[in-house]
């Protein structure tokens, strides 16, 4: 079945409930709280590229990226073409990754981050409307808020940064496609790294 | 001071060569890592020619765990990349049959506990009693993990003498009680499908709802959701719900089905149609020609050939006149041949006795099985040739009253069908074009060759019965299977139409045995219009439009796209459900969901219609159907409410999809009036 054919179906199956995520379709709306206090809206960013990154910074496959300046420096390549960066952490309290506001705002300073806001989802509400299963786990939602991009960062599940320069990237993969008017062609892989830590 | 400083570099030349020397052969056994200890172990006290056993055993503190070679929804399997000789095999790793470890609401496969992996590594013999001891060095990377997880990775090594015999190491007991968590050693066999969401294997396997089935691969089905077992007729039907991230049709998937004590693998393959006509072609002409030869038993034919082998015993022949029989049964049946072919490529979906769905070929034959029988019976005038067959063509010996006589003999045999010709004529409905002539012509030959015999060798002949005035009695006598004939197909005509057009026929019958008595005793004119009559009431019941049943059964109604869209415009509530004998997953819902009784009800309501389309042999008309949904296959489950709107039903259906899709829609027709 290619990609075309699972689309059709899913736009024909009634089972499929509408307030998921589903790829190529609607990105379910959300309002979190970020490091600073303020309400942050997906629906904010309406005619944006957005890039989810589901995070924990004490996950070894969260610092395989951070570590080698993986993620920094794709945060850094698309904020420049004016795309969007939201890092949520929806780790609970109490497990791990689980930060204060000040502490997450220091994370960033320290790892030379550059997301456009660090989110808290510590109810894990949003990651379970997204099926957010690992960390590291991304999405990237397109300027008419459709979901483009499900998955893992990229094709090496290891923890190895050594592997970095071996593997695909999927997320940049996805983001230059888009950001050159062309259709995605891996939509969605199943992400690797540690399980998110929800509030059990 | 000079010879000192010999002596020293010397020393140090030494110690530096002994210690390059000792490193290359020195052995890493073991390394720790946060939260886990991992060792690699060997099953024997030294290597031996050909294959040996090695492990590596993960050990992690109380409560943690490492994972199998699927790690589920998060994790990391272990990896081993081994460093040895090019001319040293290194197989797979044995995995242990793992756990099922729930994180949050998401699930990992793993081991809660140590774990040993056991590879085997084939060492060739000239390894043996070499001096120095062989070195297998293996680079190992794992997670583990309690709820946050440690990855970790060390370089192990071993180094042993390849000797002919070993005793066994002091860890062989950890091997053997491994060996016990494998999968066993047999390996099972299944099918499966995949719909929009899910995995349907197939089985014969017994399983119950104790065994579930974990895929090798990651990305395939979705591991925190819950399984279900369906059984029909002896097989196992395994739903698993899919992974969102399986967006293509795997040919092969390979499973662990596993009740948690004892595992399996499974190799599970696509169901296909084409798998279905894997049988070679030699075999299914054997079995077409074996049907033609047991054809001639049918009491359909039997009375004509009787008739005609014991006259063939009277008259010599020419090499013409005994092959034109032959050439007569081979000519019918490949007429047939080509009928099937044309009718396939204008895409109707025909089958061994397709004609016989015609009520008007139904209706003509009980014509010729009553005249055939009247024949016998002297009752018929002899010697004519109505509807080309007469006295002349049973009992006459030019070729082309042989070759009428083959074909004769074919149409006959239509409506009768031998055990094995079923299975070599269902498949040659659904094969290319020259398979079909090739088995039909086996078909005719093995038809033909009794026959075909008594020309050639008339000293077989002598096994037949001298003529006498007994012939006429068995004759008389053969009247009476054609009768049945007839009765079958009379009761076949109402099948297809109704009380009254069945009533029509049996008086047009009935009337047409009188017109042909009544010629047969009168002479000139008379006779002739008795004849007259006779093809009238022939005429009447064949040409009169058929029209089928019109009583609502609960069974469901053949599918027709005409009908559909007249029942759509007649605002009418209709369940279209498109199967084929071949799909597991059709045969799951039929078991599940349509055969439930309240399901039952709701179908035969008077206010829905329900319509079956069969796509075991393809068809055009089903095809175009499909296509209309973005479909290349069956199931498909389509719910109408009149034109307003469709609900296509989900491709695993529960008897509550089916009646609340139906309520659903029988809502909507009321509210639109």
């Amino acid at each position: 079945m290619n990609i075309k054919t699972f689309v059709l179906i899913l736009l024909f199956t009634p089972l499929v409930s509408f307030a998921k995520a589903n790829i190529d379709k609607p990105a379910p709306d959300f309002a979190l709280t970020n490091t600073m206090g303020e309400e942050v809206s997906l629906s904010n960013f309406s005619g944006k590229y957005v890039v989810l990154e589901w995070t924990n910074h004490l996950c070894p496959y969260v610092q395989k990226h951070y570590g080698s300046n993986n993620m920094q420096s794709l945060q850094t390549k698309y904020k420049e073409q004016d795309v969007v960066w939201l890092s949520i952490i929806s780790s609970a309290p109490g497990k791990q990754g689980y930060v204060s506001a000040e502490q997450a705002n220091q994370l960033t300073k320290d790892r030379n981050a550059y997301p456009t806001h660090v989110l808290f989802d510590t109810d894990g509400s949003v990651g379970k409307l997204y099926s957010a299963k690992t960390t590291p786990h991304m999405y990237v939602v397109d300027p008419d808020g459709k979901l483009r991009y499900a998955g893992a960062i990229d094709s090496i599940k290891s923890a190895n940064p050594a592997d970095i320069a071996k593997a695909d990237n999927y997320l940049d993969v996805a983001m230059q496609a888009l950001l050159s008017g062309k259709d995605v062609v891996t939509k969605t892989t199943p992400p690797y790294g540690c399980s998110v830590k929800y509030k059990s | 001071m000079h010879k000192n400083t010999f002596t020293l570099l010397i020393l140090i030349f030494c110690l530096v060569s002994g210690f390059g020397a000792r490193a290359v052969a020195k052995e890493v056994l073991s390394a720790t890592g946060p939260h886990i200890y991992v060792e690699l172990l060997t099953e024997k006290s030294h290597f031996v020619p050909g294959e040996n056993l090695v492990g590596i055993y993960l050990q992690p503190d109380k409560e943690w765990h490492t994972y199998w070679r699927n790690p589920g929804d998060s994790g990391e399997a272990p990896s081993l990349t081994w460093s040895v000789p090019d001319d040293i095999q290194v197989g797979e790793i044995n995995w242990p049959t793992p756990q099922q470890i729930p994180v949050a609401h998401l699930v990992n496969y793993g081991y809660e506990g140590a774990v040993l992996l056991t590879v085997p590594i084939s060492i060739p013999a000239h390894y043996v009693n070499q001096s120095s001891p062989l070195q297998l060095s293996v680079d190992l990377s794992w997670l583990v993990c309690k709820e946050d997880c440690i990855p970790g990775w060390a370089t192990l090594s071993v180094s042993r003498q390849v000797q002919q015999n070993a005793e066994l190491s002091p860890q062989a007991s950890l091997f053997a009680q491994t060996k016990k968590r494998h999968p066993d050693a047999k390996t099972i066999a299944a099918k499966h499908e995949i719909t929009e969401a899910h995995i349907v294997v197939s089985t014969d396997h017994p399983a119950d709802e104790e065994w579930t089935l974990l895929p090798f691969e990651n990305g395939v089905v979705a591991h925190n959701e819950k399984q279900s077992l369906v059984e029909t007729d002896g097989r196992f039907t395994f739903l698993l719900p899919k992974s969102e991230y399986l967006t293509s049709t795997p040919q092969s998937l390979t499973f662990l089905l596993t009740n948690g004590i004892t595992s399996y693998q499974l190799d599970s393959r696509l169901n296909t149609v084409l798998e279905q006509n894997a049988q070679p072609l030699l075999l299914l002409m054997l079995m077409a020609f074996l049907g033609g030869l047991i054809l001639n038993l049918m009491p359909c034919v039997l009375p004509i050939l009787a008739i005609k082998a014991m006259s063939i015993q009277q008259v010599q022949f020419s090499l013409t006149d005994k092959l034109a029989y032959l050439a007569g049964v081979l000519f019918c049946f490949n007429v047939f041949a080509l009928v099937v072919v044309l009718l396939r490529s204008g895409g109707e979906a025909v089958g061994w006795g397709f004609h016989m769905q015609e009520p008007a070929v139904v209706a003509f034959l009980a014509f010729l099985f009553l005249y055939i029988a009247l024949f016998l019976m002297n009752i018929a005038p002899q010697g004519n040739r109505l509807t080309g067959v007469g006295q002349g063509t049973l009992q006459g010996q030019t070729k082309s009253v042989q070759f009428m006589t083959g074909v004769l003999a074919v149409v006959v045999a239509s409506p009768c069908t031998a055990p094995f010709m079923a299975a070599a004529m269902g498949i040659a409905m659904v094969s290319p074009a020259p398979t079909v002539f090739l088995l039909f012509s086996s078909l005719a030959l093995g038809f033909a060759i009794p026959m075909t015999l008594l020309f050639f060798i008339p000293k077989l002949s002598v096994f037949l019965p001298k003529p006498g005035k007994w012939m006429e009695s068995i004759r008389q006598f053969l009247a009476f299977p054609m009768l049945a004939t007839v009765i079958w197909l009379v009761w076949l005509f109402l099948q297809q139409t109704n009380a009254s057009a069945q009533l029509l026929l049996l008086s047009s019958l009935l009337f047409f045995a009188m017109a042909l008595w009544i010629a047969d005793i009168s002479t000139g004119s008379k006779a002739g219009i008795a004849y007259i009559l006779a093809c009238g009431a022939l005429v009447v019941p064949i040409l009169l439009p058929h029209e089928t049943p019109s009583e609502k059964t609960q069974t469901a109604a053949k599918f027709d796209q005409q009908k559909l869209l007249e029942l759509q415009n007649d605002n009418q509530v209709v369940f279209v459900n498109m199967t084929a004998d071949w799909c597991i997953t059709c045969k799951v819902n039929e078991q599940v969901a349509l055969s439930n009784e309240r399901v039952k009800e709701t179908l035969s309501s008077s206010l829905v219609h329900y319509m079956e389309g069969d796509w075991t042999n393809k068809n055009q008309e089903i095809l175009a159907y499909l296509n209309q949904y973005a479909r290349a296959g069956v199931p498909l489950y389509v719910v109408y409410a009149g034109n307003q709107s469709h609900q296509i039903l989900p491709q695993i259906l529960t008897p509550d999809i089916v009646i609340n899709a139906i309520e659903r829609a029988k809502q909507e027709m009321k509210n639109e009036h």
